[in-house]
């Protein structure tokens, strides 16, 4: 049996770096932070409700249909917004803007759904946990041994497609050059789409674990949104790989740190956690602000 | 007593001016220095919180009330202050007019704060730290009572109290009387030097460095004098509700709103700021009228149906007229020492997208 708190702080480094990553994703394909990331890990975790709660069935088969649903919403701002705004050569204050719009949008959504449920199904829809359903692997939280196993399995099936596959070179390609990509005939937008879909899909299974040990509601999602841009920024926001080094990192130490100032000063001080990636963040920006990925390629073009 | 439909006007009114003020210094950073402030609450509640947490305390220090807790006896404490208010016409005013300077103070200092990390980088870097920074703020007044009682909330003395029933209808005409003073100072702005620099800026950073500009510093400036009026909107709404509710600091209200309605009337130019700001503060305050007829319809709370509407309208916005009912016109200089000849000659005949 592990630490409570080192458990606390493996598993959100876990889903942080997952959610990390899905912002990234869209960061480097079309160029636009997405405000709305935090939306997607609510949809996940309100599809663990429909499915735990609702119809009574396991919560790991929400699995699968967060990441589907999280990935619909995530393609559904795309096409509906994210496109025709930047074919009309709309400019990156309008994308950002219209990703925050999405964000009102899909809370509105999680929010409704969440009344709905309450007053349809009688479950607990607002702080709810499902603690109670998960099953323990040797005194641990099953969520903790599943969320690795999901994490590896996610990470390498998403390494695979990029390094393996022809579609995966197709959008490393794009990544690189769209306009290029274009003109030797890869299809950019649909990379596009798959890249907003994987995205969200990554921020539905991530929040579609959540309430198996964290008290959920309709604005968690968004209250990470601080924490995700945050390990996103740390880990040089260009870099995949990075996101993941940033969410693992941040996630970590933002429990590390929260729990250590309990110890020292008193439980007074959990609220302020947002506090912390907002502190990493603005030091991050200020002393290295290509991240972890940036310091690293640096040092290694000094020694080259 | 006034009818009620002309409290309806006042209070719309009061709504618009807050609104207005803080629009305009949207405009300001956003429309002519580019600036994508998505923090805006942050700034808002600056001035909000230092009403909310300052001026009853200096009110009681004034009025001599002691013995009882601000924040515990937070009502009594305000009614007794609210008592000599009523007939002490200098003592409104001695609480009133250091808080609103004060509020400008704090307004200044938290965007030069906010604007440390970020100034120098891209607009996506800015906007996501600004964002954060605007997240942080509704946690602090949320949790730490001292400032503006908690998730309780604080009322404020009301310096208007001697004006008895006629108290709204007056303090709408002063917040108005604020917000035309704030759209003549952008409206100057936008035509002066420092308005076609900030534009120079935004429209090629690179062009109005090699000019000899230090866009770094014009953009911090912009950005301290923005914050400054956001947090006076800020302050003048908690002088008008009578009180500080942390929670009611929220990102809708406070940046997405202020973001809708400068999309809609148009960033760059002050009309299209006054008309988008007119337009929606109305389509807010009857929407309010007519929202308890629409919760019975409803599954749910109407405020998601409103939070979805109002994502789904920005879409389309920026979809079919990013630029808003107006658009930005090609610049007038101000002045008519500059001379019509030479009014003429500055005025370029290509339009500035």
């Amino acid at each position: 049996m592990l630490d409570p708190l080192m458990r606390d702080a493996l598993l959100y480094g876990n889903l942080l770096s997952l959610m990390s990553l899905g912002l990234t994703l869209t960061y480097i394909t079309s160029k636009v932070p997405n405000f709305a990331h935090g939306s997607f890990v609510s949809v996940g975790s309100y599809v663990t409700l429909g499915i735990a709660s609702i119809m009574g069935l396991n919560p790991y088969l929400s699995l699968p249909v967060a990441f589907l649903v999280g990935g619909l919403s995530a393609t559904c701002v795309y096409a509906f917004a994210i496109r025709p705004i930047a074919r009309r050569g709309g400019s990156l204050v309008h994308l950002m803007m219209a990703t925050l719009a999405a964000e009102a949008v899909f809370s509105g959504l999680v929010n409704a759904f969440a009344d709905f449920s309450q007053e349809t199904f009688k479950v607990f829809s607002r702080s709810f946990t499902l603690r109670s359903l998960d099953f323990t692997f040797l005194g641990d939280p099953g969520v903790l041994v599943s969320s690795y196993i999901l994490c590896i399995i996610l990470l390498g099936s998403l390494y695979l497609l990029l390094t393996k596959t022809r579609f995966g070179v197709a959008m490393r390609a794009t990544v690189e050059n769209p306009s290029l990509a274009s003109v030797l005939g890869v299809n950019a937008d649909l990379v596009y789409s798959v890249s907003w879909f994987v995205s969200g899909g990554l921020a539905g299974v991530s929040g579609a674990l959540l309430p198996l040990w964290i008290q959920t509601s309709p604005g968690t999602g968004t209250t990470y949104l601080l924490s995700i841009f945050c390990a996103s920024v740390l880990g040089g926001l260009g870099s995949m790989l990075g996101a993941v080094a940033g969410g693992l990192m941040l996630g970590i130490g933002e429990i590390v740190v929260t729990g250590y100032l309990v110890n020292l000063l008193g439980f007074w001080v959990i609220p302020y956690r947002p506090v912390i990636p907002l502190v990493i963040m603005s030091l991050t920006l200020l002393l290295a602000p290509e991240g972890i990925t940036g310091v690293l390629a640096g040092q290694a073009r000094r020694r080259a | 007593m006034l009818p009620p439909e002309l409290l309806f006007l006042f209070d719309l009114m009061a709504m618009f001016a807050t609104y207005l003020i803080l629009n305009l210094s949207l405009g300001l950073e956003f429309g002519f220095g580019g600036i994508p402030n998505f923090g805006k609450v942050l700034f808002v509640a600056g001035g909000a919180y230092l009403v909310g947490g300052f001026t009853g305390r200096f009110a009681s220090a004034l009025v001599g009330i002691s013995g009882l807790d601000f924040m515990k006896n937070n009502s009594l404490v305000i009614f007794m202050i609210n008592e000599r208010l009523s007939s002490d016409l200098l003592l409104s005013l001695t609480i009133f007019v250091p808080s609103i300077l004060l509020a400008l103070v704090v307004g200044a200092v938290l965007g030069y704060i906010a604007s440390l990390p970020a100034i120098r980088l891209r607009e996506d870097y800015l906007s996501m730290t600004l964002l954060s920074a605007g997240e942080v703020v509704r946690v602090f007044g949320h949790n730490y009572e001292g400032l503006v009682g908690g998730s309780l909330g604080v009322q404020v003395p009301d310096p208007l109290m001697w004006a008895g029933e006629y108290r709204f209808a007056l303090a709408s005409l002063i917040m108005l009387g604020f917000a035309m003073l704030v759209w003549a100072y952008v409206d100057r702005v936008g035509k002066s030097p420092l308005g076609r620099t900030l534009r120079a800026i935004r429209d090629n950073e690179t062009a109005a460095e090699a000019l000899g500009k230090n866009v770094t510093q014009f953009r911090m400036r912009t950005l301290v004098v923005s914050s400054a009026i956001a947090a006076l909107a800020g302050a003048l709404y908690a002088f008008y509700t009578c009180g500080v509710v942390a929670t009611t600091y929220s990102r809708m209200w406070w940046t997405f709103w202020p973001w809708l309605m400068v999309m809609l009337g148009g960033a760059s130019n002050s009309t299209g700021i006054f008309v988008g700001s007119l337009v929606s503060a109305t389509v807010i305050k009857v929407i309010n009228l007519y929202k308890s007829h629409l919760a019975p319809l409803l599954p749910f709370d109407v405020i998601w149906a409103e939070s979805m509407l109002l994502g789904m309208t920005m879409i389309v916005m920026l979809i079919r007229r990013p630029e808003g009912i107006f658009p930005e016109k090609p610049q007038v200089t101000s002045g008519g020492s500059v001379g019509a000849t030479t009014r003429n000659e500055t005025t370029p005949s290509w339009r500035v997208v």
